[in-house]
Order: structure tokens, then sequence, then C-alpha cells
């Protein structure tokens, strides 16, 4: 189940960056208030119509509510869990291994990637390798993960690492090879030093096309920290599930399911805020 | 021209891409010029006619095949804050606003804060800005956008202004303005300014010498020295000797540019 869960998600990560994103894919920010009230309206429809019918179907006894709680009673169990604090301490351990491992491959996937869009040399030393590493879903790096690191945090920070890697390198190098040559031109003629060109050019000027990857990286790193959890962690959100599983707390699991589908949903709408403040003076500089 | 009055002495100079491949372009061949300071020299002449590059030889943003490009008595090795360029399309950063996008090259050399916003504010006050310090490139019009990268350019105070088609984008309206701007500008400031255009009565109205050159490959065709005075003020538009130069010009380039027209 987790395996198909995850990888299509990383398979698009992977082409991102040949499909030469748009430094503002949205025109949404010119457009005044991103959400028409209309909209609003029908979301709220839309998802109230799919609940309603679900608690339905259970109440009546056409869903088996062993297979499939019913919504109240996942609520309940949210209610429960976040009396008893299991809710927030697993959350909180899940957070903390998508952070550690996020930054980490910031660390080394934007350098990396800010060095190869600088240096065709490293370039063509370097992605030979990351291509070759690029397919293997983080899923499949368990068993190495689990061999290497025991159970426990450092697993998922390593899984969460491997699976942010990819778009982060990739944001980074696409977006410094993309930068105007005229600006770099400029910033030299006015007698940047190495420190300023990097700082004040081309981290700027790469901000608003590595963001979009940024927020997806975000996004697979939730799930690989998920992932990891199931398997090789003994605390988090994914091991809630693993373990109402085996204790057949069904309504438990489906509950662990919503905390998570709620935090992955958060965190890009924030980074998603971000983005456009930073893309503000994108648009039409690019145009 | 007497050696210490030479600034810029370009020697030589060519410039070929694509050096021994098949699909070789010599962009220059065998350029020679010697500028004085403060003098104003427009490079005139057709697309392809290595005018930019030229321009970027002289601003170390490439090196020459062969030849030598001296100022001041050494050879220029690299981009640095004693030659500033305009580009056409402005290179403005961004994210910046006007008045940090002119502190930049300030900021480079060091100039603590409040003095280089002091002199910011004053060099966007000559080109008229005003009021826009805290605009975004983005939010100003084009003709703005170019005053701006022009105050950029000019406030950490460079021997030379490199201006490669500065108002190719620009509305002719606003253009006429602007030649004006500059021309006042430079003669004011006294920097030496080699101003690139396709232009001819842009040249002819902003330069010293107009330097014609012709393409393919790339190389000086002829020198035309101006008679009018500076600065270069609207009426000097009707200056016979204006009008006349500007019409012999394009009837001598008028089969050139025909020419490349065609292609
Ligand atoms: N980086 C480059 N690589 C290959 N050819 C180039 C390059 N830059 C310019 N050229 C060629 O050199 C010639 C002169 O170009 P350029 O200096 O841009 O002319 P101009 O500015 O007068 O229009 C053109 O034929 C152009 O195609
Ligand atoms: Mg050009």
């Amino acid at each position: 189940m987790t395996t198909q869960a995850v990888r299509p998600v990383l398979d698009a990560a992977g082409a991102v960056p040949e499909q030469k994103q748009a430094p503002a894919p949205r025109a949404n920010s010119t457009g005044g208030r991103w959400r028409s009230r209309r909209t609003v309206a029908l979301n709220v429809i839309g998802i109230g119509t799919m609940l309603l019918l679900w608690q339905g179907l259970t109440a009546a006894g056409a869903i088996n509510s062993f297979l499939l709680p019913s919504p109240v009673a996942v609520l309940d169990s949210l209610w429960e869990m976040s009396k008893d604090g299991s809710l927030w301490v697993n959350l909180a351990a899940s957070l903390k291994r998508v952070c550690v491992g996020y930054l980490m491959a910031c660390a080394v996937g934007l350098t990396l990637g800010f060095i190869c869009g600088w240096s065709q040399v490293v370039a063509e030393l370097v992605r030979p390798i990351i291509e070759a590493l690029r397919p293997i879903p983080p899923l499949a790096w368990v068993p190495i993960a689990i061999l290497w690191f025991g159970l426990g945090d450092m697993s998922a920070y390593f899984l969460v690492f491997l699976g942010c890697l990819f778009p982060l390198f990739f944001g980074a190098y696409t977006a410094v090879r993309s930068i105007d040559r005229n600006q770099i031109n400029a910033a030299l003629c006015l007698g940047a030093s190495r420190w300023l060109l990097f700082s004040s050019v081309l981290v700027p000027a790469s901000l608003p096309i590595m963001m979009p990857n940024l927020r997806l990286a975000l996004g697979i790193g939730w799930m690989c920290v998920v992932t990891a959890e199931l398997i090789a962690a003994q605390t988090g959100l994914g091991y809630l599930i693993q373990q109402s599983r085996m204790l057949f707390q069904i309504q438990n699991v489906v509950a662990g399911m919503v905390a998570i589908g709620v935090v992955g949903f958060l965190m890009s709408a924030a980074v998603e805020r971000i983005e456009r403040r930073v893309n503000a003076w994108a648009p039409s500089e690019r145009n | 021209m007497t050696s210490s009055a030479c600034h810029i002495d370009i020697s030589h100079v060519s410039k070929i891409f694509g050096a021994g491949e098949p699909g070789e372009v010599v962009a220059l061949r065998d350029v020679d010029l010697k500028i004085a300071r403060g003098e104003f020299i427009a490079l005139l002449g057709p697309s392809g006619c290595g005018k930019s590059t030229l321009l970027s030889l002289l601003a170390g943003f490439q090196t020459a095949t062969s030849g030598a490009l001296i100022q001041n008595g050494r050879e220029i090795s690299g981009p640095d804050a004693s030659r500033t360029v305009v580009f056409q399309d402005y290179a403005l950063f961004g994210w910046l606003t006007l008045q940090k996008n002119v502190e930049f090259g300030l900021k480079a050399k060091k100039v603590p804060k409040r003095e280089r916003a002091e002199i910011a504010r004053d060099f966007l006050a000559r080109v008229q800005l005003s009021g826009f310090e805290d605009k975004l490139p983005h939010e100003v019009s084009g003709g703005m956008k170019q005053r701006a990268a022009i105050a950029r350019a000019m406030a950490p105070d460079p021997e030379i202004l490199l201006m490669d088609e500065p108002l190719g984008a620009l509305d002719a309206q606003t253009r006429v303005l602007l030649q004006e701007e500059i021309s006042r500008l430079s003669s004011e400031s006294g920097k030496t300014v080699i101003f690139v255009t396709h232009g001819i009565d842009e040249a002819v109205f902003l330069a010293d010498r107009v330097v014609v050159m012709s393409p393919r490959p790339g190389r000086i065709r002829e020198i035309v020295t101006s008679r009018l005075p500076f600065p270069r003020t609207a009426e000097m538009r009707a200056d016979p000797w204006f009008t006349s130069t500007v019409s012999n010009l394009w009837e001598t380039l008028k089969p050139e540019w025909q020419k490349e027209d065609e292609q």
C-alpha cells in the first residue's frame, strides 16, 4: 500500500527539473483574493457531501465499520488521542524528523545544486551519480537504513534526506542555470565580490524558481517520514497507525491518517504563502 | 593623441567564436581604436557587426582571441568597477528597490551604509527619479528602469561607462528625452562613454566620434568626428551639419542594412 502511495510522487518529483518550471506558475498572486467566496462554498459543499455520505453509509451498515469507521468515530478517536497526548507526542516526533531530514537535504542538495549550476565541469561529474540514485524510491532504502542506523530517528532522518535531496538539488541547479547572464555581469562590473554575487544576486534571483521545488521536497519529506515510521521507528504518526492496526483499533488508524493529511496540507499551505511573497517581484520583471 | 590622453587603446583586436570549428564566427577582425579620456564614442552598425562583442571585451566579460585592450596602460583582464555597463534589457535586480539597485556598486565598494544611501538618492535625483526610491523595478516604466540602471552604473564613480543599446527597447519619445539626459549627464561627469547603437541620428546626436562598423567580419569602416558642442540639446537636431551627416551616413549604410534586411 505505502509503496504505491509514495512512488508516483517521487517520480513526479524527479521529473520536475526537466519540465523547466516557469518562475511564477500561478497568476493568482496578481488576481487579488486567491479564492473567491464561491470557490470556498463549493469546496465546503464537496467535502461536506463526501463526509455525510460516508457517515450515512456506515450508519446504514453499507460500509463495514470495522473496515472503515465512520467520520464521527474517527473524530472521536482523534479527540481521545489528543486528550491522552499520544497524538501530540507522535506528531512532534514526526515533525522533528521531517525538519531535521529536510534541513540536511537543503544543506547538501542546495549547495550541490548551486555548485553544479555554476560549474559545468562539476555538473558533468555529479549529475550521472544523481541520475543513477534518483530512480530508487526511498522505500527501497529502508532495509539499508535499518542496517546502517537501526530503528529510530537516524533511519528516519536518512530516508527523509534521500526523499528531499533530489528535488532540492534540481531546484537549485535549474534555478542557477536559468539566471539572466546579464544580471551576473551587471553585478561583476559593479565590483561585486564572490560573496556579494552569491548572497545578493544568485540566491535572490534563483529563489522564485526554487520555491516550487522547496515546497515539493517538503511534501515528499513528510511522506517519507511516515513511510519510515511504519517500518523503522517506534514513535511518530506512522508508528501510531501501524501500532493501532496491530491492535485492531481501526478508527485510530484512520485518525492517524487524517492527522497526516491535515499536517501535510498545512505545511504545504504555509510554504505556498512564503512562495507567494518571494514571487511578488518576479512576474513582470521576467516576462 | 598623446599616450597620457589615451584612455583606452584597442589594438588589433579579433574575436572568433568557436575558433577552429566548422561553424566559427568572426565577430571582430583587427579592430583598432584609441579613445581619449572624457570622449563620447558611439559604436554604430547593423546588428551582428560585433558591437556588443566589442563592448563585452571592454567590460572584461569576455577575452579577445587576439590583440589587446589597454586601459590607462594596463590590459583589461576582467570586469571591475572602473568600467560599468548599462544593458539594453536594464538587468536591474528585480528583488531590490531602485534605491538598493543604485546602492549595489557602492556596497561592493564598502561605502558605509548612510553614505551610500545618500549618494544613491543623489544619483536617482540626477536621473529624475526622486520619489521612486522605494519602487521595485517591475513597478516602473521602461524609461524609468533605464534611468535607474544609468544611475546604478554611475554611482560607483567609474572611469568609463559602457552602454549597449540602452535606449533600444524604449519608445521614440522616451528615447529622445533620454538621449538629451545622457548627453547632459556625461558632459557633467566628464566620463569616457562608449555607447552602442544602431540608430544613426542617436549616434550623431550623442557622440564626439561616431565609429561606424560593418559586419562579417565585424570591423571599423569609418569614423565621423562631430562638430556639435556639448552638451547636446534638442535644437541641434535641426543643425545643418547634423542633418547632412545623418543623411550621408544613411546613404552609405543603406546597402549594407538592406542586405541585412533581406537575410
Ligand atoms: N557567444 C557567442 N557565440 C557564438 N557567436 C556569437 C556569440 N556572441 C556573438 N556571436 C556572433 O558574433 C557576431 C556579432 O555579434 P554581436 O556582437 O552581438 O553583434 P551586435 O551587437 O553588433 O548586434 C554575430 O554574428 C553573433 O551571432
Ligand atoms: Mg548587440
